[in-house]
């Protein structure tokens, strides 16, 4: 029988060894891809600091806690995947559309500046609609704060995967062993909490260094790093439509 | 020098997982869905079904274990994997029924990747292992 502290040390063993093989192939693209596109935070000497990174992973690790808080609560794997399955589909197909829009934005192929493109005598409804798509394409790609990746990482975190539905499965396996709702809650949470803080370090990795060889790659691969975020986006999206 | 090997080491992360780690060899040796599934470990007939067929992922799933002879274990473990793609543990500890045989819930995830290929290692006390691979409908 497994005790408690046990338990929760098999679940962080399992995210740190899913991490490296299943994790860096689902979230890592999307994780190398908006370290390619972070600003420099201006501090000399540390143009890019962690903080991006710890605050995407805190994010995810929020979404893995609270989904397996409610696994624990009831007891029910199939019964929560059902309930949130429509709503992964479309948080991935949301994923996919904000990289495609991100990616064409830093692509250089089109101009999109904050000014408003549409001269103060224009009427026309269609320079309207598109000025108004240019300003939107440009707040999602230049809105970089801790909040925005924390959003993100959340977000992230509803992108379904075969190894973190396992991770569900014992945490309401768990819960339905609890002598209480309250106690069911609070083991599937922190089972999730530990097995994403596992999870954590490879796509910590692949985020620092994408993020320390930005120069180098977009120095060689001019436009490349655009490209393979729109090709990530667009495997997002197909994927949401497969699922 | 060290940029590239950096590359070559974010390359490999994220190539880590989208590597054809399935072996081309690797096909099912049991059709699940088709009925239980026989082989023989230590001598002894085992077989292995899972109910309601045809089995599908994400949903709850009633397996099965019968072998053929003296059954002194109360319990049977299951252990469920996806050959090539690590999977987290996923176990499922069958309980002896009045008739003799083994049984108990479990679910089996869907890979988003499409993998469909499963393998349900049996371990019996006295009788040791027996694996079975097999699809499951997504």
């Amino acid at each position: 029988m497994l005790t408690r502290d046990s338990l929760y040390l098999l679940m962080f063993g399992s995210g740190l060894l899913g991490g490296i093989g299943h994790c860096s192939g689902m979230c890592g693209p999307i994780v190398a891809a908006y370290s390619l596109h972070l600003r420099p935070s201006g501090t000399e000497g540390k143009p890019y600091t962690s903080l991006p990174h710890l605050f995407y992973n805190a994010g995810r690790i929020t979404t893995y806690s609270i989904i397996g808080g409610l696994m624990g609560l009831t007891g029910s794997f199939a019964n929560i995947v059902q309930a949130i399955e429509k709503f992964q589909a479309i948080a991935m197909a949301g994923i996919g559309a904000v990289m495609i829009l991100i990616g064409v934005a830093t692509s250089g192929l089109f101009s999109f500046g904050r000014q408003s493109a549409i001269s103060p005598g224009s009427k026309s409804i269609a320079a309207a609609v598109t000025d108004a798509v240019r300003r939107g394409i440009s707040f999602i790609a230049e809105t970089q704060t801790s909040g925005s990746f924390y959003v993100m990482g959340m977000a992230t975190g509803f992108i379904p995967c075969g190894l973190l539905y396992t991770a569900y499965i014992a945490a309401a396996g768990a819960g339905a062993g609890s002598g209480s709702q309250t106690e069911g809650f609070l083991k599937g949470m922190l089972m999730l909490f530990f097995f994403g803080i596992g999870t954590a370090p490879s796509l910590f990795l692949i985020g620092r260094i994408a993020v320390l060889k930005r120069e180098w790659i977009r120095k060689r691969f001019y436009r490349i790093s655009s490209l393979f975020m729109i090709i990530i986006g667009a495997m997002l999206i197909y994927r949401s439509f497969r699922y | 020098m060290r940029a590239g090997i950096s590359i070559v080491l974010l390359c490999c992360l994220l190539l880590a997982a989208h590597a054809p780690v399935q072996a081309a060899t690797e096909a099912p040796d049991c059709f699940i869905d088709q009925g239980p599934c026989t082989k023989t470990a230590t001598g002894r007939q085992v077989a292995f079904e899972i109910l309601p067929r045809p089995v599908k992922a994400m949903k709850e799933l009633t397996f099965a274990v019968r072998a053929i002879g003296r059954n002194t274990a109360p319990t049977v473990l299951l252990d469920l994997s996806m050959p090539g793609m690590y999977m987290g543990r996923n176990e499922v500890i069958l309980k002896k029924t009045p008739d003799g045989s083994y049984s108990g819930k479990g679910i089996i995830p869907r890979c988003p990747s499409g993998k469909k290929l499963w393998r349900a290692e049996v371990t019996i006390p006295g009788a040791g292992k027996v694996s079975y691979t097999f699809n499951v409908n997504p």
